[in-house]
């Protein structure tokens, strides 16, 4: 099994796993707690929007991902804090308009293939060194920032109205919590591709939440259900040759099957 | 005598959604270490009324002051402990232990590297223990009865150190005994912690002997000064089609 870290693109591929396992449970637990986890799949298609436009334009699309989820956040957040609309309504118009917008930039550009492909589903082999470098980059400042603010986020999960009595910077936070999910989601569609990453924030944590524990204990067992997951998918998808995005939301959607008949309650 | 300003106070407050006059013309004032009742039909203004003190919607005109502050000059905000409607109806499922909740009372207080200090954990402990929920600490907060959340949730306030406390009716779902309970340990808050209390309630009945002021609010308010004796009550409570009847039986036997 270990021989397959021989190989620099499962080097890549596993420095690359476990940094988005990491964030993408940390931020998962806010999301999930704030109902917000329709959000994790409409900024992946608002990601695939930036991939369409990279690959149209012969220019980076990782770094268009992050362009146009961000951009997508920003919108979506603003119109639910100033405008009041509902949640779920604004979320199902960007994802099916960023879908759409994205399927006619790419067919303009001609290219439905293989390249598209690991986009939308990732591929281990596809990771560059380069890559890994600006996960890390961004992953770090991230990571820390979901970690400095943890109390207040939290606060705000529970109940945003209090939070806010409370002297609480609520909008700021509500921004930022956004900001560093759309950068998650775009750094990890080459792994996990767009049209899966949704379930890698979101499932770890619903899991996680079987087990009835408080809510450090319950962040803990979800960064370890992620990490495990992607360890494992990424293993398979070497040995098997399938999409990594597949075999690790597989592995984690196991989990998840496994912790609830564990906890029938 | 120190001076000191009032905890609340409210000139000439309108509040309006599009043609609809919810509030009029309302002025009061709450000073330090009272502790005072609103009450209301409901869809009088009552928690409108609340929610323009905290600052979460804003007034189509008049002026707000906290301590002395205009609202939009106040940052003070841990000096106000607020316990909305819905405190007794967390998520059942939502992760989190007694003490991780009631510690968020904390989290605006904490310094620059954020982590709890001995202030701190000293402040959850005693506001765990005078709201009676000291062993409970380990426990979810999905686990608890009605009384028991009621009582985290006020403990969660106490921990910022409140000068004010403002609760919105969080009575729901809670059990008689419970009630008494909660009745008793705000009495106690007021008289022993000094605390200012804000109370929206439907049960003026039962807490007519602790209260110094009593605000009716229905579109406009009326500001009755005795409670106790009901000299001013009485006829203000036929204006706002309010049971006054609860008030009256009270203080007749």
């Amino acid at each position: 099994m270990f021989e397959m870290f021989q190989y620099q693109f499962m080097v890549n591929a596993f420095l690359a796993g476990i940094m988005i396992a990491l964030l993408a449970s940390f931020s998962g637990a806010f999301v999930v707690l704030r109902r917000y986890a329709l959000l994790t799949e409409t900024l992946a298609h608002s990601a695939l929007v930036g991939v369409a436009v990279g690959i149209l334009a012969e220019g980076s699309p990782v770094w268009m991902a992050v362009a146009a989820a961000l951009l997508s956040a920003w919108v979506i957040e603003y119109l639910r804090s100033f405008f009041h609309l509902y949640s779920d309504a604004v979320l199902a118009i960007f994802l099916s308009g960023s879908l759409a917008l994205a399927v006619t930039i790419v067919s303009l550009a001609g290219a439905f293939n293989s390249s598209l492909f690991s986009y939308l589903f990732g591929s281990i082999l596809s990771v560059s060194e380069e890559e890994v470098w600006t996960i890390f980059m961004v992953g770090v400042p991230a990571l820390v920032l979901l970690g400095y603010f943890y109390k207040e986020l939290y606060f705000i999960a529970f109940d945003e109205e209090v939070a806010k009595t409370a002297g609480i910077p609520v909008t700021l936070l509500n921004f930022m919590l956004v900001s560093i999910v759309a950068v998650i989601i775009a750094l990890s569609i080459r792994i996990v591709g767009t049209l899966l990453i949704g379930a890698l924030m979101v499932i770890p944590t619903v899991a996680a939440l079987r087990y009835r524990l408080g809510f450090s204990a319950t962040v803990g067992l979800s960064v370890l259900f992620a990490l495990f997951s992607v360890a494992a998918g990424m293993t398979l998808s070497y040995a098997f040759s399938l999409p990594s995005g597949a075999t690790i939301v597989l592995c984690v959607l196991l989990i998840f099957i496994v912790s609830l008949m564990i906890n029938r309650r | 005598m120190r001076f000191e300003p009032a905890v609340f106070e409210v000139e000439h407050l309108h509040y309006r959604v599009g043609d609809q006059l919810i509030l009029e013309d309302v002025s009061l004032k709450v000073l330090q270490g009272e502790y005072c009742a609103v009450i209301g039909p409901n869809g009088g203004g009552k928690t409108t009324l609340v929610r323009l003190l905290l600052g979460l919607q804003k007034p189509t005109s008049g002026t707000i002051r906290l301590f002395g502050e205009a609202l939009k000059q106040f940052r003070r905000w841990e000096r106000i402990g607020y316990v909305p409607q819905q405190a007794t109806q967390t998520d059942r499922f939502f992760p989190g232990t007694v003490e991780e909740i009631v510690g968020m009372g904390r989290v605006s207080r904490l310094g620059w590297n954020k982590k709890w200090r001995e202030d701190d954990r000293r402040m959850i402990a005693y506001a765990m223990e005078r709201m009676e929920i000291a062993s409970l600490g380990d426990k979810l907060i999905g686990e608890l009865s009605g009384g028991q959340r009621q009582r985290v949730m006020i403990a969660r306030a106490l921990a910022s150190e409140p000068k004010v406390l403002i609760l919105d009716e969080p009575n729901t779902g809670v059990d008689q005994p419970s009630q008494q309970r909660f009745y008793r340990l705000l009495r106690q808050l007021n008289a022993e912690a000094r605390l200012t209390i804000l109370f929206i309630t439907h049960d003026i009945g039962v807490i007519a002997d602790d209260i110094a002021r009593l605000f009716t609010v229905n579109q406009t308010l009326a500001t009755c000064n005795d409670p106790k004796t009901l000299l001013n009550c009485e006829g203000m409570s036929e204006l706002y089609g309010i049971d006054a009847h609860l008030l009256s039986q009270h203080h007749r036997h």
